[in-house]
């Protein structure tokens, strides 16, 4: 599923994250708006207040103007002026007879009455006194309904409430409200649109890394991942990815090479087989014949057994199965039974073996290091000329035992050396009968089995010298 | 019909050429690709079989170069039976492709078709007037009543009738039935001719005198 990708599930996750801060963000400034216009609405109507009590009380003039309200302050009315009868300044007047309903509206109690003393025109019916004892003087707020009201009570009793609707603040709290709203929702826009174009630049690597991966698990191992930041985290991870992929091609090609070899070599000896068989049988034959075709059938198995021999035990050591059996041993004493072994074969070939033998003790499996000890020198009489010499030689370099078998024979070519080990080459390209081009690999496979090396250096011509390095 | 052999394993060679040899077929063996190019180079053989894998050049590049100057079918040997190994084969000028071990009866019937094809033969049986020639099993029969000819006779036979209507020279004969091992003579020829004659009846093979032989 599409939102299941990191950048489906990133960016959700941030529009969430982003909404949740930008709505509480936007509530809480639409309060603060709201709470501030309702501040200046209430010191607006505290004002009024302030200045209707002060005209209320304010000393009259001296004149004729007596019983109006100015006394009223120093001295309770006289029973005998009627309320009725009490007048209010002018301009206090025409405050009152405001009509319409959507600006200050003004009443007035007398003493403790319940019912108003005076109403403005546009003031709500259902305007109440305030409960409000004598003795809380000062201005207060009431909200009532959408109605916002100051009164403020007098020492006396006397009630002073200035009120208006609220509707014009709510209003405009909304238009604030819908401006913070359109703007978050913009903001969330914008910023989730960056968000996607930053997380589509970031992950694009990521894609490149995919498709390359894809293509190489269906095969096509000479895929890279071409991204050109390589200081970059992913650059980092491609890097690494892409020295695994260049491993795993080469040890892909080695594998396939080493199979397809490996058949080649096994599959000629029993073609050999085959069509021996299938011609001796053709027809009747001399016993003479018999004899020919049963003795390459021999041949032909016995190049099979050595190929299959050797592979399996290539193999073990490959994966690591082919156990040592370590004793200490001298290495010279070793080379003495080797040279034993192959002194026949030597003669045969006309060859002098020379041997420099410093004893030197080494933990190794003796069977296996005189194998490999017999495999250098078969190979140096094999290619050596006739009357050519072998010279072998063991001395101890620190905490290593060196092994080294140098001949005087044909040498080898250059550009051969660096695949004298691997398996299956052969430099001199005829196939000896003997020879199954997995001799010297065997020879590194138990040499490094041993924690040794081994390494060769050549003249064409000249002859080969062979060095095995063992540690002590 | 002659056949040259390029394989580098010497007991598959000589075992190989036994049983052409045995066949009925002129024989020639190389042990590399150097040797095979400049012996199918020099002469036209009937058919190759060549081996894959061999040292000094291999058998890529010998059918590589060889394309270039001849068509001459080839059959490729090789113990590499990965799909793109045949692919490759059969793109690069390979008229058939056979993997190793094989079958001898596989390989002998395989290059009969090989022949076959390149001759234009749709069948292994040739009719020529009343004598069929079945050239899988190499027997003759005239008129219903099997004959019986030597090697060497069928041989002759068999390639006038895959060439027939064309005439063919003494020495084109020679070449194509004699291999680099065997000591020729001229008249050994004429001792077979007339000895097929006697066998399926004179008008079968018309001589051209001065040009050669020819079935019509």
């Amino acid at each position: 599923m599409i939102f299941n990708s990191i950048k489906w599930r990133l960016l959700l996750w941030m529009a969430f994250l982003l909404t949740v801060i930008l709505a509480s963000l936007g509530v809480a400034i639409c309060h603060i708006h709201l709470a501030d216009q309702l501040r200046q609405f209430d010191d607006r109507l505290e004002r009024q207040v302030a200045t209707m009590s002060a005209a209320l009380y304010v000393p009259a003039p001296t004149g004729d103007n007596t019983g109006g309200p100015a006394d009223h302050n120093n001295a309770p009315p006289p029973d005998n002026q009627a309320e009725d009868g009490f007048q209010l300044p002018p301009d206090i007047e025409r405050l009152f007879g405001t009509r319409n309903t959507n600006s200050y509206y003004f009443v007035l109690w007398l003493d403790g009455d319940v019912e108003a003393f005076k109403a403005s025109a546009n003031a709500p019916g259902d305007v109440t006194r305030p409960h409000t004892a004598v003795k809380d003087a000062g201005t207060r707020i009431r909200e009532r309904g959408l109605y916002r009201e100051a009164y403020h009570v007098t020492e006396r009793g006397d009630c002073v409430l200035v009120g208006r609707t609220a509707v014009p603040e709510y209003d405009e709290a909304g238009r604030f409200a819908r401006l913070v709203f359109l703007g978050g929702a913009g903001l969330l826009g914008l910023v989730l649109a960056a968000a996607w174009w930053l997380l589509v630049r970031a992950l694009r690597p990521l894609e490149k890394i995919t498709s390359a991966a894809m293509k190489i698990s269906s095969g096509d191992l000479s895929q890279r991942i071409n991204i050109p930041d390589t200081e970059s985290e992913l650059g980092r991870l491609a890097a690494v990815l892409n020295s695994t992929f260049a491993r795993l091609e080469t040890s892909f090609a080695q594998q396939k090479q080493f199979t397809s070899d490996a058949s080649h070599e096994l599959r000629t000896p029993i073609s050999v087989l085959i069509s021996e068989a299938q011609t001796t049988l053709a027809r009747e034959r001399t016993p003479q014949d018999y004899r020919e075709a049963l003795a390459a059938s021999l041949d032909a198995a016995q190049k099979m057994r050595r190929l299959t021999e050797s592979l399996l035990e290539l193999a073990r050591l490959d994966a690591g199965q082919e156990t040592l059996h370590r004793d200490n041993i001298n290495l010279a004493s070793l080379v003495q039974d080797s040279v034993k072994f192959v002194r026949a074969l030597a003669a045969e070939a006309r060859v002098q073996i020379h041997c420099d033998l410093a004893e030197v003790q080494i933990s190794c499996d003796a069977s296996r290091i005189a194998q490999v000890i017999t495999n250098l020198l078969t190979n140096a009489i094999n290619y050596n000329y006739v009357n050519g010499e072998i010279r072998i030689t063991t001395r101890r370099e620190g905490g290593t035992a060196v092994l080294t078998v140098a001949d005087t024979g044909q040498g080898i070519a250059p550009s051969a050396i660096p695949r004298v080990f691997e398996r299956f080459f052969m430099a001199d390209e005829s196939r000896s009968a003997g020879n199954t081009g997995l001799g010297l690999s065997i020879c590194k496979a138990i040499v490094e089995a041993h924690g040794g090396s081994i390494s060769v250096t050549s003249s064409l011509g000249r002859g080969s010298a062979f060095t095995v390095r063992l540690p002590v | 019909m002659r056949i040259l052999i390029v394989e580098d394993e010497p007991r598959l060679q000589r075992n190989l050429v036994k049983a052409l040899r045995e066949e009925g077929y002129a024989v020639d063996a190389a042990g590399d690709g150097e040797d095979g190019l400049f012996k199918a180079g020099s002469f036209n053989y009937d058919a190759i079989i060549l081996d894959v894998m061999m040292p000094k050049m291999d058998g890529w590049e010998m059918l590589e170069r060889l394309r270039k100057t001849k068509k001459t079918p080839v059959l490729m040997l090789t113990a590499r039976d990965g799909h793109t190994d045949r692919v490759k084969g059969l793109d690069n000028g390979a008229d058939d492709y056979l993997v190793k071990p094989f079958d001898l009866s596989e390989l002998l019937a395989r290059l009969r078709a090989l022949i076959r094809r390149s001759t234009n033969q749709t069948s292994s049986k040739v009719e020529i007037r009343d004598v069929m020639l079945d050239t899988r099993a190499r027997t003759a029969t005239r008129e219903g009543v099997p004959v019986i000819l030597t090697a060497r006779e069928f041989a002759i036979l068999e390639y006038l009738a895959v060439h027939r209507g064309e005439v063919i020279t003494r020495t084109e004969l020679y070449e194509h039935l004699f291999d680099e091992n065997d000591a020729t003579f001229s008249n050994l020829l004429d001792v077979h001719i007339f000895s097929i004659r006697k066998k399926l009846g004179s008008e079968i093979i018309a001589t051209r005198r001065g040009q050669g032989y020819c079935i019509e």
